[in-house]
């Protein structure tokens, strides 16, 4: 290619033709407004807060990881304004307002950082976790309203940032150019830049070339987090109000157009510029899915025809399944498509000339294993008391007994109750389910962070089946299972034929699945399944009576029965069977050998491709299974079931003796993990009467801030409890400086 | 050496390039029963590319393989491995998580009614720990919780349950003590008495002077001379690493 026409060859004009084929379809579609010159603008100005988030984005990605929390930053920021600025919060000054939003955006940036860098989380557990704790904060400080204070806001000429100038241009737009281009300068010209690329192409050669790579990495999450306070900000000055669903579901738009501009997930590669315009193109897209298209339907009314106008549109839910799948495919055009050489062996073929080698071996987009766990030999020479210590299994056992003892205490009345023991149980049973196929999962060193999407997708696939069509329920069932198992087959596939590192996989699956569901529902809610349907959330003894089978009244089976759930059954045929294969199975080997050193085991002849694609159809499966006793308990689907249920999933496993690391967890302690999450949801829920006979119920979203504690603590002890062996190293003095270097290295 | 006596392993004009650089070219390899090969080289000189194809891990060019006298073709590390090669590799491929006698039996379980039969792998993996002498505190301890000379003696034991006619070593005294070391070297002598041929790639030469009967030296992917430990010194190996002339060659 000659040296006058390179510029055209790049990935950003790649993406600006792109662009423009888009926007001409979007004009096709819908005329009235992509026609418009103002629409250009309209689209520039949604783009530029995603941009500026982009631009804080690509930092983070180009340093190799990831940060998932920037759409809740977003909200909490502009909750945090509005609340210390609108007349019904505190009504307090602007500079305070600002003050406080900064220093929260500051705050969110250093704690992701920290979390990823000193204590070694992983960067997608890291900040979904913020993630849930952002939007619990929102919930709670807004409790759901919207806040609006368009008359306070009149006298301030902060707000202005919102609106559009003298020239007709939005002053975001101008905003959104000024980061682009001060982003654009610091990461390509700079030291700062220069010690990024570094940091995210080699983190070790890094480190030894003396660059302190933790503080490369915690100050591109601050950028990052700083981005998303600036894009709050522009949103509550253009809107002079807040609601809770600020910047929902924007990290997947931001995550989407950072890896479609041309940044490598994998680290050390990514311009700003390209993020911009990625920017732009993903809400161009976005705009375009949520375009109506104008449609003639005929209808016959009384033996008349009548043409009537309509407008055909995507529910509001299902943009994320396309985002998703754009965002899949981006990841996967870099590595397949680019440095395959596929490209120019095709352009080379269509001229006739010889092609170029085929260089899939170098398609390596694997981030390479890191870790290796060291422990003391206590199990082997431990003995009665201390060889029950050693099980990693018995901390969520002793922690699960001492919930249920602190229930008792808080609520003597009432905790111990049979109403209250089975309630749990049922609570229970929809985490227990999604943690059997979570531990496999886990146990292979991968990670499913689709689970919730796929709940929801098999119970809006089952519910639409038999609202809809007028399925039979055990068909709609099996299709539901069906639809599950198909997101598990693409998990699979992504996971062991593209090469996806796990977390991006079911991330897109994450959206992916949860905007078909929407697709599916279009975003209602379905109830009033037949009565045969629910018996799958009923009591056992309803299944029997309506076979006819039921026991004999006043006996010990019919008393079983009646307080049995048939998901509780489930639930334990599931544990049992596959809780035996992961303990003593050759499968169960092969599940830790894969995850405790997959080159070891591929050597040794285990197809661990297969492996890894066994656990996550499992866990998907199981996940479907939970959907659809969800729709069975609940006589309903609800848009939002299973909504960010995986953080409950992983920090079950987890508790349990799961590392994220791989190589360990076992089904029985993923059940006691799910048992401890299960009593801490009930504990934060219980009406507590204090002496002075108030109540007190904490409201549901500081549960979900509470989980998402749960969560990182569970992580934080695993890492440095488990795999680091703290308190072993502080026992024995002098301890060393640092760890023994891992023994795993490339081959 | 008697000369009736057939080479185990014949490796003829093996070549391997990797995209422009070509790693092994027209290489000459052969292996003895019972014989101790050290395999020297600066880095780069093309050792671990031969032996990862011998182990079948590579795929050579052209060129050709051949075990006792028959063209053998390993399109991985399993057929290899049914020929009769093991390869005990740097970092010894071990699962840490698990504990010695699954690790040992790495992939092929011994299995009873579906399920691991963990009495029966225990009692082998005692007993080709016994046979190779390696003490190891108990089988049911986590390979992760043991020394990294321990851990190799877990590798070793591992590979020579497979009854392999070839092990070949990739740097194994490379993360030993001194004191694992001479171990290490005890127990490839112990296995040389059991007739198991031996392939040593290191940069430590007084270890293959220690237990090596021949001594192989690869420049830049060729073949660039060989020596009877009994008949050179280390002096000599250093000049064919370094040059990469044979002056007998030469001569």
């Amino acid at each position: 290619m000659s040296r006058r026409l390179a510029p055209l060859a790049s990935w950003e004009f790649g993406v600006l033709v792109f662009m423009a084929l888009l926007y001409a379809l979007g004009t096709g579609i819908n005329p009235d407004f992509f026609g418009n010159a103002d629409a250009l603008l309209a689209v520039l100005r949604d783009a530029a807060r995603f941009g500026i988030m982009a631009v804080g984005m690509t930092y983070v990605i180009v340093n190799r990881d990831l940060d998932l929390s920037v759409g809740s930053t977003v909200g909490l920021t502009a909750t945090v304004f509005s609340m210390t600025f609108a007349p019904v919060g505190q009504d307090g000054p602007l500079w305070l307002a600002v003050l406080l939003t900064l220093a929260v955006g500051l705050a969110v940036g250093l704690v992701n950082g920290v979390l990823v860098t000193k204590l070694k989380v992983p960067a997608f557990i890291a900040t979904l976790t913020m993630l849930l704790i952002g939007r619990g904060f929102v919930l709670a400080l807004t409790s759901g309203r919207a806040i609006g204070y368009a008359g306070k806001a009149e006298g301030y000429g902060f707000f202005w940032l919102g609106e559009n100038n003298a020239l007709g241009l939005n002053n975001q737009i101008l905003i959104f150019l000024l980061v682009a281009l001060l982003g654009g300068v610091v990461l390509a010209r700079t030291r700062w830049g220069y010690q990024t690329y570094a940091t995210g192409g080699n983190l070790q050669a890094a480190g030894f070339a003396g660059i302190d790579t933790d503080r490369v990495r915690i100050r591109a999450f601050v950028i990052s987090s700083l981005c998303a306070t600036l894009a709050g900000l522009l949103n509550v000055a253009q809107d002079k109000g807040v609601t809770s669903q600020y910047g929902l579901g924007a990290e997947l738009i931001v995550i989407a157009a950072v890896i479609v501009g041309g940044t490598s997930i994998l680290g050390g590669r990514g311009r700003v510029l390209g993020s911009c315009l990625g920017a732009v193109l993903i809400v161009l897209i976005d705009k375009v899915l949520r375009e109506g298209v104008p449609v003639t339907r005929t209808m016959e009314i009384g033996g008349q025809l009548y043409e009537v106008q309509a407008m055909a549109q995507l529910p509001p839910g299902a943009v994320p399944a396309f985002l998703g799948l754009i965002l899949l495919i981006s990841v996967l055009i870099e590595p397949w498509l680019i440095r395959s050489g596929l490209i120019r062996r095709l352009f080379a073929r269509l001229r006739g000339a010889p092609t170029p080698p085929l260089t899939l071996d170098s398609v390596a987009i694997e981030a390479p294993r890191t870790g290796g766990t060291r422990l003391a030999a206590s199990e082997v020479n431990a003995r009665g008391w201390q060889r029950l210590m050693a099980y990693r299994e018995t901390a969520a056992v002793g922690i699960m007994l001492v919930l249920w003892a602190v229930g008792m205490y808080l609520r003597p009345d009432f905790w111990g109750n049979l109403d209250n023991t089975f309630n749990l149980l049922l609570a229970f049973t929809e985490i227990g389910i999604m943690a059997v196929g979570m531990a496999y999962v886990i146990g292979n060193g991968d990670i499913d962070l689709s689970v919730g999407s796929v709940l929801a997708l098999s119970g809006a696939t089952a519910a639409f089946l038999m609202k809809s069509l007028d399925t039979a329920p055990w068909l709609a069932a099996l299709i539901g299972l069906g639809a599950g198992t198909v997101a598990g087959i693409i998990n699979g596939l992504l996971v062991t034929t593209a090469r996806l590192p796990a977390f991006i996989a079911t991330l897109g699956m994450f959206y992916m699945a949860r905007g078909v569901a929407a697709w599916l529902t279009a975003g209602r809610q379905l109830n009033q399944f037949p009565e045969s349907y629910n018996l799958l959330g009923r009591k056992l003894i309803h299944s029997l009576e309506s076979w006819g089978m039921a026991p004999v009244e006043n006996s010990w089976l019919h008393d079983l029965v009646s307080a049995l759930s048939t998901q509780t059954l489930i639930l334990a045929v599931l544990a049992l069977v596959f809780g035996v294969i992961l303990w003593r199975s050759p499968l169960g080997y092969r599940v830790k050998a894969t995850g405790g050193n997959r080159r070891a085991a591929e050597y040794a002849g285990i197809n661990t491709d297969r492996v890894r694609f066994a656990s996550l159809l499992l866990s998907a499966l199981c996940a479907s299974l939970a959907g659809l006793v969800y729709i069975a308990f609940f006589r309903s689907f609800n848009p939002v079931a299973g909504q960010l249920r995986e953080l409950d999933v992983i920090a079950a496993v987890i508790i349990g003796g799961g590392s994220l690391f791989g190589g360990y967890g076992s089904v029985l302690g993923a059940l006691a993990g799910a048992a401890v999450i299960t009593l801490i949801r009930a504990i934060l829920s219980l009406q507590v009467i204090s002496s002075s006979g108030e109540s007190f119920v904490m409201p549901q979203h500081w549960v979900n801030v509470c989980i998402g504690l749960v969560l990182i603590s569970a992580v934080l002890m695993d890492i440095w409890l488990r795999q680091e062996g703290l308190l072993a190293r502080l026992r024995r003095r002098p301890a060393p400086a640092t760890p023994p270097p891992a023994l795993e290295t490339a081959p | 050496m008697n000369e009736s006596v057939a080479p185990i392993v014949e490796m003829r004009a093996i070549c391997k390039s990797f995209g422009a650089i070509q790693a092994l070219d027209n290489v000459d390899f052969y292996l003895m029963p019972r014989e101790i090969l050290g395999l020297v080289g600066d880095n780069s000189a093309g050792k671990s590319t031969l032996m990862k194809i011998l182990s079948g891990a590579y795929q050579k060019d052209s060129g050709e393989i051949l075990m006792g006298g028959r063209e053998v073709h390993f399109r991985s590390p399993q057929e290899s491995r049914a020929a009769g090669v093991e390869m005990i590799y740097q970092d010894f491929a071990l699962c840490g998580n698990l504990d010695v006698a699954a690790n040992m039996f790495l992939g092929r379980w011994p299995t009873r009614f579906g399920l691991v039969d963990r009495g029966r792998m225990e009692r082998e993996a005692r007993a080709v720990l016994d046979r190779l002498k390696v003490d190891v505190n108990s089988v049911r301890q986590r390979v992760e919780s043991l020394s990294g000379g321990r851990q190799q003696s877990v590798a070793i034991a591992r590979a020579i349950s497979f009854d392999p006619k070839v092990v070949i070593f990739d740097e194994p005294t490379a993360n030993l003590s001194v004191p694992a070391t001479r171990r290490l070297l005890e127990t490839m002598l112990e296995l040389k008495q059991q007739g198991v041929a031996q392939i040593i790639i290191s940069h430590r030469l007084q270890d293959i002077f220690e237990v090596g009967d021949r001594v192989m030296v690869l420049k830049r992917g060729r073949h660039v001379g060989e020596r009877w430990v009994a008949e050179t010194d280390e002096h000599e190996i250093l000049g064919l690493i370094v040059q990469g002339e044979d002056p007998a060659l030469a001569g």
